[in-house]
């Protein structure tokens, strides 16, 4: 890409033989056409190139953001950074720069898609809910990577990414579907809107459950808001290295029918296939049977632990984040939604999670609500929909041993509070999970 | 400025916009952030970029580029047309926007010293500093943080607003973790994710950290071998930043008319507020009394425009406990039938402004935490916030707080971990019986309010004092 091609050179030039680089740009177009209502109320479209300098010398790093237009002159930015970086204490965790046989090209010239598309890709998903009020999005980005250093590394990489996320509302109960694909034309909105309209139209009229221990099926999304949790706060190696991870590596502390990994090179991944230090990522085992193998590392969590890198930093987010799979798969059991429900004797079927919140990061015990279709079960069938409930559980208990009674055969990209194409899962039925609280409070 | 920018917006008008306003930015930002007596993270960050609406029939559309060539200018304006347009193949009702004053004048935040203009130096030992002191007496990890932000924008549109403003804003907070058999117990100051102010580096200066890091670090080692708050129905004190997040969650949210009208149905929720029940609903106590005002010296929200160019203003939102009013926009205020409030903000040059809190506040009342405290037979009192939830109706909530302390007989006696309470949202305010005065009423500062897709970080200010609520469910446990 010519702007990339044109700011190493320059600085290339310009970096003194003494002090450590590394540059980093994203360069993409982001695209998203939003409707409520039943018809398009916001449709915005963000260009935007943005450079992540670091610079390390004597000891000492410093770190300066900037997109292209406030650059101004390469000359006078390497000289504000390394004015300023004599101000900084030492960096004793400074973990060094990726080394040049780690370069990866993977950057493609992709144009972004025209804004028709994503219209007609929402009035084919309204045109399911029939009287149905609809609400939700249909978006389609366009990111490129770049990762430049003084080693001599010089990667790059693009991913593309479409999704389709709605809801229908009745007077009484609302809906949701989501698809996540990595072109927009491959999106099924016709699919994803009779989903919708199936859940909210068995949704209506919920009765209020007493709060108590529940036997629960999780739809997709659910499972994926409590996989991100875990990855966040639990495999994240920075949660470790503050001591706030509940994770153990080769502990059996997860039930022996999960299995995450994350894979880049999946087909259909939507995530880049290097990190923010520009190395290549691999295949990895997160969880196998159950047993934590790997925490998600960044140059500096890995040098802290001890530990391997697994090449999980973040482009665009410090070194206080820490690291994180964005390629992350569960991998599908062999039960049917149909099967899985006939298994229940008296349980929750719960379609998706939102506003959860941890209590305490080292438990995993996390409070939040059902919404958009939950229903009881009953001796292997759904017999009413039911209200809000509000749930404060650990997350790890809830996949932990003995826990986790069947996994679902169908695996789809899902939402989650943490931003949706990240993980690709199947539903699960679990033994126990803990409602502690009704529409009443 | 102002010339480039009408650039786009002539583009857009000519390409059959009926509409269009547009902003640059020159956004700067420093983060630094310090772990253990170490300094963690120091970033500088700055982008400028322009971003232009334009309406056309029902629908918004919006572009957002960093290139601000005369040609890129033009072509911008053209794409937030076509993007409009295209929305056209799902139309909605159009609608006018609401008549606001249509201006031409500045604005600087009032502040003492620019941050951005302070020694590097003096930042990173202030918080490395006090994080050193925080491991030293024995905290298990120390955090501190410091943040800063110095925005200026030009906003133009197409009816003649020509808008400067330099909005600077300064905040930051330190937390000691202890951590124990099992468990973590945390306390922050001067509150969670840290307070955040308009103006410069004598916000940060009036914190003095160091005056509380032995307390912070105290507290949460003390923490871990307290009980854990007990389970049942009583009375709550809360501590004003817990207050605060309590008005953001259950007030300010549910009062954003873009949610009332469905706008952010699918993703942030909706409200339990029906437009038809304004000026009868009952919201709470008649101590309950909530303003909506951008215009506080020194509140996070505090600005003399929106980014529509309507100007700042202060709205009544509760009065003694009715609800009365609503956080609007030009589009939104057209559509509902109430006056623009000048509450629209965008998160950057590049994401669409949207209805936003300004300082949403509870006016003072006329006792003191010390009254509320003797005055109570059996409660607990609880400060700064941990966890926080509530559905997307903003009725059902559950927070969780940092430390409870029990009160017996008019006297705090024990510190209880692990203290949550839980509640539905009229029923809770219509419990608050006493709240703390003028003295004891801070402006607190929210920094992370997510709202909008794509995702937008939005800024507000709740001024609180502390509050009694009575019978509350309290001690919530997983």
């Amino acid at each position: 890409m010519k702007i990339w091609d044109n700011l190493i050179e320059d600085i290339g030039k310009l970096i003194p033989e003494d002090v450590e680089c590394e540059i980093k740009m994203i360069n993409s177009t982001e695209s998203l056409t939003r409707f409520a209502n039943s018809h398009i109320h916001q449709n915005v479209e963000e260009e935007l190139t943005d450079i992540f300098l670091t610079f390390h010398a004597d000891g000492k790093t410093t770190n300066l953001n900037l997109n292209i237009t406030s650059m101004g002159s390469i000359e006078d930015i390497i000289k504000k950074a390394l004015s300023e970086i004599g101000n900084n204490p030492k960096d004793s965790t400074w973990p060094g720069l990726t080394s040049k046989e780690n370069s990866f090209n993977g950057y493609k010239d992709i144009s972004p898609d025209d804004p028709d598309i994503r219209a007609q890709k929402v009035k084919e998903f309204i045109e399911q809910g029939q009287t149905y009020n609809g609400a939700g999005y249909c978006s389609s980005n366009v990111s490129n990577v770049f990762v430049w250093n003084t080693n001599g590394l010089n990667s790059s990489d693009t991913a593309t990414s479409a999704f389709l996320d709605g809801i229908f509302r009745s007077e009484t109960s609302a809906g949701s579907s989501h698809i996540g694909n990595k072109i927009l034309s491959d999106i099924d909105a016709q699919k994803v809107g009779q989903e919708a309209f199936s859940i909210t139209k068995e949704s209506q009229n919920p009765e209020d459950i007493d709060p108590g221990v529940y036997e629960v099926i999780l739809g997709p999304d659910a499972v994926s808001t409590i996989l991100v949790f875990l990855s966040v706060y639990g495999f994240n190696a920075k949660s470790k290295v503050d001591g706030t991870s509940p994770i153990e590596i080769n502990v059996e502390q997860f039930d022996e029918k999960i299995n995450l990994e994350d894979d880049p090179h999946k087909k259909g991944a939507l995530n880049f296939k290097i990190d923010a230090s520009g190395a290549p990522k691999k295949k990895i085992e997160i969880i196998t049977n159950g047993i934590p193998k790997t925490f998600f590392h960044t140059r500096r969590t890995a040098n802290e632990l001890n530990q391997s890198n697994t090449f999980h930093e973040m482009f665009g987010w410090g070194d206080s984040f820490g690291g994180l799979g964005t390629n992350l798969y569960l991998k599908p059991g062999d039960i049917s939604k149909e099967e899985m429900i006939s298994n229940v004797k008296k349980g929750i079927y719960i379609n998706e999670f939102w506003y959860c919140r941890v209590l305490d990061p080292i438990t995993q015990v996390v409070t939040g609500l059902n919404r958009n279709g939950s229903y009881l079960i009953e001796n292997g069938k759904v017999t009413k929909p039911v209200g809000r409930l509000r749930f404060t559980q650990s997350f790890m208990s809830s996949l932990g041993q003995g826990n986790v009674l069947g996994v679902g055969s169908d695996s789809r990209f899902a939402d989650s509070e943490f931003g949706e194409g990240i993980l690709n899962v199947p539903m699960l039925h679990l033994k126990e999970f803990n409602f502690t609280g009704g529409v009443s409070g | 400025m102002f010339n480039e920018i009408n650039k786009s917006i002539d583009a857009a008008i000519s390409s059959g916009a009926q509409y269009a306003d547009a902003r640059i930015l020159i956004s700067k930002s420093r983060d630094i952030s310090s772990k253990d007596g170490e300094l963690e993270d120091f970033s500088n960050s700055e982008n400028m970029g322009l971003g232009i609406r334009a309406l056309v029939g029902s629908s918004w559309g919006f572009y957002a580029t960093y290139d601000l060539s005369d040609e890129s200018l033009k072509e911008a304006g053209k794409k937030a047309y076509l993007i409009a347009k295209a929305s056209s193949k799902v139309p909605g009702k159009d609608f006018p926007l609401a008549d606001v004053p249509i201006v031409k004048d500045e604005y600087v935040t009032p502040h003492k010293q620019n941050p951005f203009k302070v020694s590097t130096t003096d930042q990173i030992d202030l918080i490395v500093s006090s994080t050193h002191e925080m491991k030293k007496i024995g905290s298990s990890r120390a955090f501190g943080r410091l943040n800063f932000w110095d925005t200026e924008k030009w906003f133009a549109s197409s009816q003649g607003h020509e808008i400067y403003q330099n909005i600077i804003e300064s905040g930051g907070g330190i937390s000691s973790l202890s951590i124990g058999d099992g468990e973590t117990q945390i306390r922050s100051y001067p509150q969670s994710f840290g307070e955040y102010r308009t103006g410069g580096w004598e916000v940060i200066q009036s914190f003095k950290f160091l005056d509380h890091v032995e307390r912070i670090s105290e507290e949460s080692k003390r923490l871990l071998t307290s009980p854990q708050c007990p389970e049942g129905t009583r009375d709550l004190i809360l501590e004003g930043s817990q207050l605060a997040l309590q008005i953001h969650e259950s007030v300010g949210h549910a009062i954003e008319l873009d949610r009332i009208l469905g706008w952010e149905a699918a993703y942030a929720g909706t409200s339990h507020l029906e437009l038809s029940k304004l000026n009868e609903h009952k919201y709470g106590s008649p101590l309950m009394n909530i303003v909506a005002d951008a215009t506080l010296p020194g509140a996070l929200a505090t600005f003399k425009y929106d980014d529509e160019g309507t100007p700042a203003q202060r709205v009544d939102i509760v009065k003694e406990g009715i609800w009365k009013g609503v956080l609007t926009g030009r589009d939104s205020a057209a559509i509902a039938g109430v006056s623009p409030g000048g509450m629209v903000r965008a998160d950057g040059y590049g994401r669409l402004p949207m209805v936003r809190m300004t300082n949403v506040g509870l006016l003072p009342g006329d006792s003191s935490l010390d009254e509320i405290i003797s005055s109570t037979d059996d409660g607990v009192y609880m400060e700064t916030n941990r966890s926080w939830s509530i559905d997307d109706l903003r009725l059902n909530f559950q927070f969780g707080c940092e430390v409870g302390w029990l009160v017996k007989n008019g006297k705090i006696t024990d510190m209880v971990k692990n203290p949550t309470y839980t509640g539905i949202t009229p029923n809770f305010w219509g419990s608050m019986d006493m709240l703390a005065g003028e003295d004891e009423w801070i402006f607190w500062g929210t920094p992370n309010c997510g709202k909008g897709q794509p995702s937008q970080i939005g800024h507000t200010g709740h001024p609180a004092s502390p509050a009694r609520f009575k019978n509350v469910r309290i001690g919530v446990r997983g």
